[in-house]
């Protein structure tokens, strides 16, 4: 456990904390909903209350990530959202297609849901359209990938969040605020199993250290496209689980950890390993936990 | 008249598809860079470009070398942070890939960003004495020369810099990179290397290549001296948009033979093609490959 010297940014996204040295916000987790691309609305919603009620009883923040794969239930998630996430709560819209990025933003600009819109995900995918649409209708909060087709270590993610590697004009920091993103958070691009999938936690402490920016990663990934596990099914969604124990650990901010059916298993792995921090960070580094840390809620 | 070779000196561009790459992240498959390859040395080919080289179409040339070199890590420039050694082959994987797709008829460039323009193109932070770091790396390209040239039919050694200044260890530093190496070997110099003519003249490889398009004073520059050396011609601009007409290659060329008579071997562009948009790149080289049917059959 360690502290950083670079000055910590701790960002407030619609209510919740986020960033700093490690031991002081408690970790935000980011659980999925309609990853198969056909929404279970009933179902989402179950899921949404569950999660929330596990966030109140750990102390640690949820969001809800809304996967979008196809047009035809872009306006029915919009509307979801609007019915079923709190006003005062953010969420994020996580999608791939570069085109449904753009009407989705042009939905949640017409309900006014920007303010709360973490968007998922800034790469160097992105495309001249994709900038104006965002510059147009511009979310409070993004989220960047900084995955490096060049280099995937822990170096090459910090060269493409500064300079674009060769494959965009700017750096997508840079490319994130031209486009009028106030609050960045950065997604350290975990890669499958054997392809260097240990630099994405690695890449952790080194990002924070490098730009004072929350960062995160959805190690989980790795987890679930390990064949190797296939050996162990009863173990399979504990080590699931168990693996984003790594982003507090290595001083993180934020998991993003896959499908909020897996909720009731990461809420309290999370939340323990959150007073395991804590507690020596205040010890050695005098950082009391804020009074939503799950620690508070432990004594 | 023998005919005389064309070439290219290095980088070709070539559209990346980045959502392609990132669609292998979101997809956690891996995505090869071989298509961007192909099309780089496919261009090479049906331009009739007889040294052909892989394109250099990963990083700018001096990333590629960079990128992989222990002791070096890349921010906005390359920055040194640590003794510099060779940690494996930087680009003979990707000359293999080209030697497998080449036509039988057409040869291979091996390309070696030179020493003394990785030192001035890095930022220090570790050695705080320019010549030692200039012949770590020297002797990192070394080590890569030595596995390159068993696969390639010519190395090309890059040196930009050589021609803002050159280091008073400057044939030294190139020696310690072709010293042994069996095959062709060349040094690129781009910019205006009027005030150096005697040095490259007196520099351990066998062919001179320089931008003699973007610069006809070099013609002067090189009457004023014995050539002692091989020359690569550079005939049509690298640093602009403009498709030079066949003729107008042919009159430079000839310009050339005046000053060199049998000593030029080979034509290319002034420098690498990267910068230029693809379809003008390609423009040039025909013209370039039709320029010396005309004048050498």
């Amino acid at each position: 456990m360690f502290s950083f010297t670079k000055e910590q940014e701790v960002l407030d996204i619609s209510g919740i904390k986020i960033g700093g040295q490690p031991g002081l916000y408690p970790t935000v987790l980011f659980g999925g909903l309609f990853f198969k691309g056909e929404p279970d609305f009933d179902d989402g919603k179950k899921q949404i209350q569950n999660m929330f009620y596990l966030s109140k009883k750990t102390g640690n923040p949820a969001i809800p990530d809304f996967f979008v794969r196809t047009e035809e239930y872009v306006e029915d998630i919009v509307n979801f959202i609007e019915k079923n996430v709190p006003s005062s709560r953010p969420f994020s819209i996580d999608i791939i297609d570069p085109s449904l990025k753009i009407k989705i933003l042009e939905h949640l600009g017409k309900k006014n849901l920007l303010s709360r819109t973490i968007y998922n995900s800034i790469h160097v995918g992105i495309k001249d359209e994709e900038r104006k649409a965002l510059q147009k209708y511009t979310p409070e909060m993004a989220i960047i990938v900084a995955f490096n087709p060049k280099d995937k270590s822990p170096d090459g993610k910090i060269e493409v969040l500064q300079n674009g590697a060769n494959l965009t004009d700017v750096g997508l920091l840079e490319i994130a605020k031209n486009v009028g993103i106030k609050k960045i958070l950065v997604d350290t691009a975990a890669m499958a199993p054997g392809d260097n999938s240990g630099a994405s936690i690695a890449a952790i402490p080194v990002i924070k250290e490098e730009f004072g920016l929350p960062v995160g990663c959805a190690i989980h990934n790795v987890v679930e496209k390990s064949k190797w596990l296939d050996g162990f099914e009863v173990a399979r969604k504990s080590v699931d689980a168990s693996s984003n124990v790594n982003i507090p650990l290595f001083g993180g901010d934020f998991a993003i950890y896959g499908p909020m059916i897996n909720s009731d298993l990461v809420f309290p792995v999370i939340a323990w390993q959150d007073i395991l921090v804590s507690e020596y960070t205040e010890n050695y580094f005098g950082i009391s936990p804020v009074d939503s840390h799950p620690r508070r809620k432990f004594f | 008249m023998q005919r005389v070779k064309t070439t290219v000196i290095g980088s070709y561009p070539v559209n990346v598809e980045n959502m392609e790459l990132m669609n292998g992240y979101f997809n956690q498959t891996e995505s090869s860079w071989n298509k961007y390859i192909k099309s780089a040395v496919d261009d090479m080919v049906n331009a009739g470009i007889d040294f052909v080289s892989d394109g250099q179409t990963r990083d700018p040339f001096v990333n590629i070398f960079t990128r992989k070199l222990n002791g070096c890590r890349i921010r906005d420039r390359t920055e040194v942070i640590d003794k510099v050694e060779y940690a494996g082959s930087i680009t003979v994987e990707d000359q293999k890939y080209v030697r497998g797709i080449l036509p039988k008829n057409r040869q291979l460039v091996g390309l070696i960003a030179g020493p003394f323009t990785l030192t001035r193109s890095s930022v220090d932070l570790f050695y705080n004495d320019e010549k030692e770091l200039a012949f770590d790396f020297a002797k990192a390209l070394k080590q890569e020369a030595q596995i390159l040239q068993k696969h390639v039919d010519l190395i090309s050694i890059d040196e930009p810099f050589f021609s803002m200044e050159m280091p008073e260890y400057g044939k030294e530093l190139i020696q310690t990179v072709v010293k042994g190496i069996s095959c062709s070997t060349r040094l690129h110099v781009c910019g205006d290397v009027s005030k150096i003519v005697p040095s490259l003249l007196d520099m351990p490889v066998d062919i001179l290549s320089h931008e003699f398009k973007a610069s006809p004073k070099l013609f002067d520059a090189f009457k004023q001296h014995k050539i002692t050396k091989n020359i690569c011609l550079g005939s049509v601009r690298s640093d602009n948009s403009r498709v030079e007409p066949v003729d107008e290659i042919v009159e430079h060329i000839k310009k050339g033979i005046d000053v060199f008579v049998d000593r030029i071997v080979q034509l290319a562009p002034d420098c690498g093609q990267r910068m230029l948009p693809k379809d003008v790149a390609f423009q040039k080289l025909k013209n370039l490959v039709k320029a010396g049917e005309k004048l050498y059959g």
